[in-house]
């Protein structure tokens, strides 16, 4: 599956964060943030509430909030996107409580689509794999999985996000991933079986 | 199918290690095959996401630029553009109430010199006289000049005073006689005492009055003080206190009235009455017929001169009384007094009496904002500590 826009490295999201300034927040600095990040808080916003319009609706007011708040970023708190992902969160939960609406995915037609492509089969029924794990999860785990992978938090960021300490991050995180392994595992044994 | 091998081995509590190998699999650090699937596992969880709509994207983006292009600095108003500014309402509030403070310490200070003591009343108060009484205050003085002339008294020279009394002294009534003082007490340097104190001997004789007594003290080095008891015209007393006040700083004064209305009434008539037995006596001389009799009327006669000359003179010093003011003047002379007239000293008081009228306002302040600020401050708490639940719960009821 190919993903647009510029998150598409994994391995360096910080690059903005980086250059940031200390004290407030550019625009030049706030555009490129967008461009760096939009992509994963959407990818965020949209896993955690299985709704493209919702998501949207995050996105747009991660970064609206975002931007009104520039001026009192501290780097002593985090990094630009630590504090964007922040803010995503509160936003998701926040529309979360008020439509009151079950997350779901909207994965099966890109799904399908990739089915058709013979070379891409393993990765499909390997994503299949995790999406249901990651679906079985809880709401409170699958958020920490998704703030960890969408969001590529440090763990501290992941504790200043959740607002709980590091160590109980790394607890929540650690028992996230165990159970979505866990899922993987029972979902590959059903497959098997089947 | 291929299975996906996950790291952690089974572990059910997190150390430091295994969140250490977890941060170094996904910032690319890590190696080797635990930290391939890590990375793996992050790369198909965020697959799962569907893309954001192109649409979507370029309507943001363009937002987003144009709040870009937006915040181009732009050069504030040159007078209120600091008042946007997010730092400097602390400055403007500080700047204001020492603004409010030294007006306050200014307005709450008197303009040159120590406060003046209060005046006294008067001692005597109006009594003992019924009936309309002339309108005017030297009313009573010129009538005892007047009286006292017609009676061959030597008052007369003190006739044209008046006991008008200085502006904000005590007020005389009208139709009286009354007796004015005051007392003056001056600051001057250790070393001018001696200088103040003829100055004033030699404005009391401008003045028209006189120098009872003088008593001048110097010490080197030490206090040093002058005492001088002044007679001064009634009508020239307030004249004279401002006189005074100019030769050197006031420090204190004070003026007192007393009415001696009844005693110059009944000196007044004491000399009618004697006069009148000196015109019987006369009389009865003129038609005395014996020789015993003019012998025994002369002598009374004799008697009776003696007592309108005692009669003329008591009249004469109640006259006197009336028409001239004591006033005792002090000089004083020390190290404090000497400074005070120095500007600095000036200066560093009213900076002194600035900052603690500026404590003050503080202090009065603080105590309003800060519990109002507290108050506030845990509303704020409690707002987010319940958004934050409500945030948490919505994770927990999904």
């Amino acid at each position: 599956m190919s993903r647009p826009g510029p998150s598409s490295d994994e391995h360096a999201p910080r690059a903005v964060a980086a250059a940031a300034a200390p004290g407030a927040l550019s625009a030049e600095v706030f555009a490129a943030l967008f461009r760096e990040c939009g992509a994963d808080v959407h990818g965020y916003a949209i896993s955690l509430l299985g709704d493209r319009s919702a998501a949207e609706d995050v996105t747009a007011l991660a970064f609206e909030r975002l931007y009104r708040s520039r001026s009192r970023l501290d780097h002593r708190r985090g990094t630009p996107r630590a504090w964007l992902f922040a803010i995503a969160r509160n936003a998701a939960l926040d529309e979360l409580r008020r439509r009151r609406r079950q997350p779901r995915y909207e994965l099966e037609d890109e799904l399908a689509a990739d089915r058709d492509c013979l070379e891409a089969l393993e990765h499909v029924e390997r994503r299949a794999t995790v999406r249901a794990a990651l679906a079985a999860l809880p709401l409170r785990e699958r958020e920490v999985v998704l703030l960890k992978f969408h969001g590529q938090l440090s763990n501290s960021e992941l504790a200043r996000a959740l607002g709980i300490s590091e160590s109980n991050a790394g607890t929540r995180l650690h028992r996230a991933l165990t159970r979505l392994r866990e899922g993987c595992l029972q979902a590959e044994r059903q497959e098997e079986i089947a | 199918m291929k299975v996906i091998p996950f790291p952690g081995g089974g572990s059910s509590s997190p150390d430091d290690v295994w969140l250490a190998e977890l941060e170094a699999a996904l910032t690319g650090d890590g190696e080797g095959a635990i930290a391939d699937s890590w990375r793996e596992l992050r790369h198909d969880v965020r697959a799962l996401a569907p893309p954001m709509d192109p649409e979507f994207e370029r309507q943001l983006g363009e937002r987003i630029a144009e709040r870009e292009a937006r915040s181009t600095p732009k050069q504030p108003h040159r007078r209120v553009g600091w008042l946007r500014s997010p730092g400097r309402p602390a400055a403007a509030i500080a700047a204001g109430l020492t603004a409010l403070a030294v007006a306050i310490a200014i307005a709450d200070s008197s303009p040159s010199g120590p406060p003046r003591e209060a005046v006294p009343a008067p001692a005597v108060s109006n009594a003992g006289r019924a009936g309309p009484e002339p309108p005017r205050t030297e009313m009573g003085v010129a009538r005892a000049a007047k009286n006292a002339t017609a009676e061959g008294s030597a008052s007369a020279s003190a006739g044209a005073a008046s006991n008008a009394p200085a502006p904000g002294g005590p007020a005389a009534a009208p139709g009286r006689v009354q007796q004015l003082a005051a007392s003056i007490t001056l600051a001057a340097t250790p070393s001018a005492v001696q200088e103040t104190a003829d100055r004033v001997s030699r404005l009391a004789v401008s003045d028209g009055g006189f120098v009872q007594s003088s008593h001048v003290q110097v010490q080197q080095p030490g206090a040093s003080e002058a005492n001088l008891d002044l007679s001064l015209p009634s009508a020239k007393l307030s004249g004279a206190l401002a006189s005074l006040g100019q030769l050197a700083p006031v420090r204190a004064e004070s003026q007192s009235l007393q009415d001696i209305t009844n005693t110059y009434d009944a000196a007044r008539q004491r000399l009618s009455d004697v006069t009148a037995e000196r015109q019987a006596l006369l009389r009865a001389l003129s038609r005395a017929t014996s020789e015993g009799q003019i012998d025994s009327l002369r002598e009374r006669i004799s008697q009776n001169r003696g007592a309108i000359a005692q009669a003329r003179s008591a009249l004469q010093t109640v006259s006197q009384h009336a028409s001239t003011a004591e006033v005792e003047v002090t000089v004083t002379g020390d190290a404090h007094t000497a400074s005070e007239g120095l500007t600095l000293h000036r200066g560093l008081h009213d900076a002194v009496r600035v900052l603690v009228v500026t404590l003050v306002i503080l202090l009065i302040a603080a105590a309003i904002l800060v519990p109002l600020a507290l108050l506030l401050a845990a509303l704020a708490t409690a707002r987010r500590m319940w958004l934050r639940y409500q945030r948490e719960r919505a994770l927990d009821t999904r």
